[in-house]
């Protein structure tokens, strides 16, 4: 495997409250090939919105950084000036916010809103070279060149979410964020959708991670799976990889409480409890309370996260089919 | 399916047009076809699932199941305590208040749908206070036993809590313990379960197969999502545009799909495994809004079979293409 174009390493942050400190990243550790898509799923509150967040220190007001670094090639984001920072910030990484169709301004032409990123991040252009970049595209997300200068009232949700992706895309960025892309739309232009993403990603050869609650979206997308509960990363391996041979019970679970329409219908199995408060984590793996193989061990000690070979990673003491 | 004396409801053209206003003096300038002359029946015990994309009409059904919204025009049979189907499409006052005892309805958002003003206690009483049964200490009996039931223990606990105090999942529970608490026969489900995560999910889901089970309650499960229909429903119909287009037994839909309506929302859904590839959809567009749909098939801009019969002729009708499954379309 060549270097890989993210690092992260040990991140760690906290949201300072008035009940306390939300624990919401926590010792998460992992890295991104050039080219490869990760998809980091979990529970809404399990710190992989956080994350993404994080590595483009977006963060709110309250958060702080506790520990940890992200490389990005061989630049360490955290410490960088703010300023450099910026210059990160769509040129190199870009994000697609969850329901971000509807961060389009309602006032500004769709088009015009691309240009002003451009002329924001790369600098400014002629108005001929702008809309040539804008047209170029619009067509590489499937939409119609012609529709540049309508406004987003006159777009469907599909069509506004393709624009933000075109946005997202503007400057050639190397690594795209993409929190919940399609969650806000049906099943069919989330198909639409998706595809259009895989198919851009192929093209540019640019690294992706996917953010969703959607086991199902992300086995489509990705080709590296992350699996986060309570603000850790309870598991990071190769998609196939961690569907057939799943290692930490909580994955296992997840993947057993998911209906799909395809093949035989097996029971669901609901897992008990619910997910934890992070300003005051259960003791050693967050997940032992509802955990069926907990032992006084899992109470006690943090479980370390290992390396099963295959570049498969998991943080149990008792992991499922070793 | 012949009307039997297990049809526990019986809907027949049912009709509901939301005028659109607008201009000067507000005037009416169309009709949204919200749901536009549907028919299905549920045997008892059974549940129908509802699927559709978003504007296709399933809410609008949902709620008219309960009466929230009266109809333009058809009918809503339901068996009544003594035994006989009684339309209530038209139903208003005392007559339509008696009816909500058999029916309930269960909304989407937990977070939306009880008062965060009043305690547990208070909304899961409420329907028993609006219809006038039981003492406070006998409604008390009773709430704390739904609790119980609903896996809300121990009752004490939570009687007494407000909305706040409460994740997503138990808020849920307490919005399917005020559904049941009239002891209903049929409840209008609406995407019930699509709020919470996953891991709570199922439970909620269970818990409502498990009920439905107990108290031979009927669902009308109005979901977006086909595999939770899939756990939900013996039967499932697919409704697009106001119309309903597909109807049959969950697992011959999902393994026969007729309408390339129905094709094409299957093959769009994902699947939790990378290991398999879902088939191209090739479908055109985005779904629009039905206001004064013309007169033939209503899908017939995106479909990929249609031709000029198609054009030329009115929506088509649901007919039985044998072993009780149902679809509307002439290219079948």
């Amino acid at each position: 495997m060549s270097e890989p174009l993210l690092r992260v390493e040990n991140l760690t942050m906290h949201y300072t409250t008035r009940a306390g400190d939300v624990k919401a990243v926590d010792d998460v550790s992992f890295t991104l090939a050039q080219g490869d898509s990760l998809g980091l799923v979990g529970e809404s509150g399990c710190g992989k919105t956080s994350v993404a967040l994080t590595l483009l220190r977006l963060m709110p007001d309250n958060a702080k950084i506790l520990r940890g670094k992200v490389w990005l090639g061989d630049t360490e984001l955290l410490s960088l000036p703010y300023e450099e920072m910026r210059k990160i910030r769509w040129n190199r990484i870009s994000m697609i916010f969850q329901a971000a169709m509807n961060s389009l301004n309602p006032v500004y032409r769709v088009g015009d809103q691309i240009i002003e990123a451009l002329n924001t991040h790369i600098g400014v252009m002629s108005i001929d070279q702008a809309r040539q970049r804008v047209a170029e595209l619009f067509e590489l997300v499937g939409l119609d060149p012609a529709l540049m200068d309508r406004y987003p009232h006159e777009f469907s949700g599909g069509m506004r979410q393709r624009a933000v992706i075109a946005m997202a895309l503007s400057c050639n960025p190397d690594l795209i964020i993409a929190d919940e892309p399609t969650t806000a739309l049906d099943v069919i232009v989330q198909d639409r959708v998706l595809r259009q993403l895989e198919e851009v990603q192929a093209k540019l050869g640019m690294s992706m991670i996917y953010i969703s609650h959607d086991i199902a979206v992300i086995a489509e997308v990705s080709n590296r799976i992350g699996v986060m509960y309570a603000g850790q990363m309870a598991e990071i391996a190769d998609s196939i990889e961690i569907f057939e041979r799943p290692l930490h019970p909580y994955t296992f679970a997840l993947m057993g409480s998911f209906p799909s329409i395809k093949g035989k219908k097996h029971a669901l199995e609901p897992l008990p409890g619910e997910p934890p408060n992070l300003i005051s984590p259960p003791s050693g793996c967050r997940f032992h309370p509802r955990c069926s193989r907990a032992t006084e061990q899992c109470k006690n000690e943090v479980p370390i996260f290992r390396d099963y070979g295959n570049n498969h990673f998991a943080a149990c003491w008792h992991p499922l089919e070793v | 399916m012949a009307t039997n004396d297990q049809t526990l409801v019986k809907v027949e053209n049912l009709v509901k047009y939301f005028p659109v206003e607008g201009g000067l003096f507000s005037r009416v300038r169309g009709q949204i076809h919200a749901v536009d002359d549907i028919s299905f029946e549920i045997q008892q015990g059974k549940s129908l699932g509802l699927v559709g994309e978003s504007g296709c009409g399933k809410t609008t059904t949902g709620k008219l199941m309960v009466r929230l919204y009266q109809p333009t025009s058809g009918t809503i049979k339901i068996r009544t305590a003594e035994g006989t189907l009684e339309d209530i499409a038209f139903r208003r006052g005392k007559a339509l208040k008696a009816f909500r005892r058999r029916v309930q309805m269960i909304f989407q958002d937990p977070y939306e749908s009880l008062n965060p003003r009043r305690t547990v206690f208070d909304t899961v009483a409420e329907p028993l206070a609006v219809q006038g049964i039981g003492t406070l200490i006998e409604r008390e009996e009773k709430v704390a036993d739904l609790l119980a039931l609903v896996g809300l223990t121990p009752p004490d606990t939570f009687m007494f809590r407000f909305p706040h105090e409460l994740s997503g999942g138990q808020r849920q529970r307490v919005a399917i313990a005020r559904a049941l608490i009239v002891d209903p026969v049929f409840i209008a489900a609406d995407e019930p379960t699509s709020m919470l995560d996953v891991s709570i999910r199922i439970g909620v889901m269970q818990l409502m197969a498990d009920l439905a089970d107990r108290f031979g309650v009927s669902y009308l499960y109005i979901t977006h999502d086909l595999a939770v229909a899939r756990y939900m429903c013996q039967d499932v119909a697919v409704m697009y545009l106001g119309k309903m287009v597909e109807k049959a037994e969950t697992e011959e839909l999902l393994a026969h799909p007729l309408h390339p309506y129905t094709k094409a929302l299957l093959a769009a859904t994902p699947v939790p495994d990378p290991r398999l590839r879902r088939d191209i959809i090739n479908i055109k567009g985005g779904i629009s809004k039905p206001v004064d749909p013309p007169p033939q098939c209503r899908f017939y801009e995106r479909c990929p079979i249609a031709d000029e019969f198609c054009k030329n002729n009115v929506h088509p009708p649901l007919e039985d293409k044998g072993g009780g499954h149902f679809v509307a379309c002439y290219k079948v």
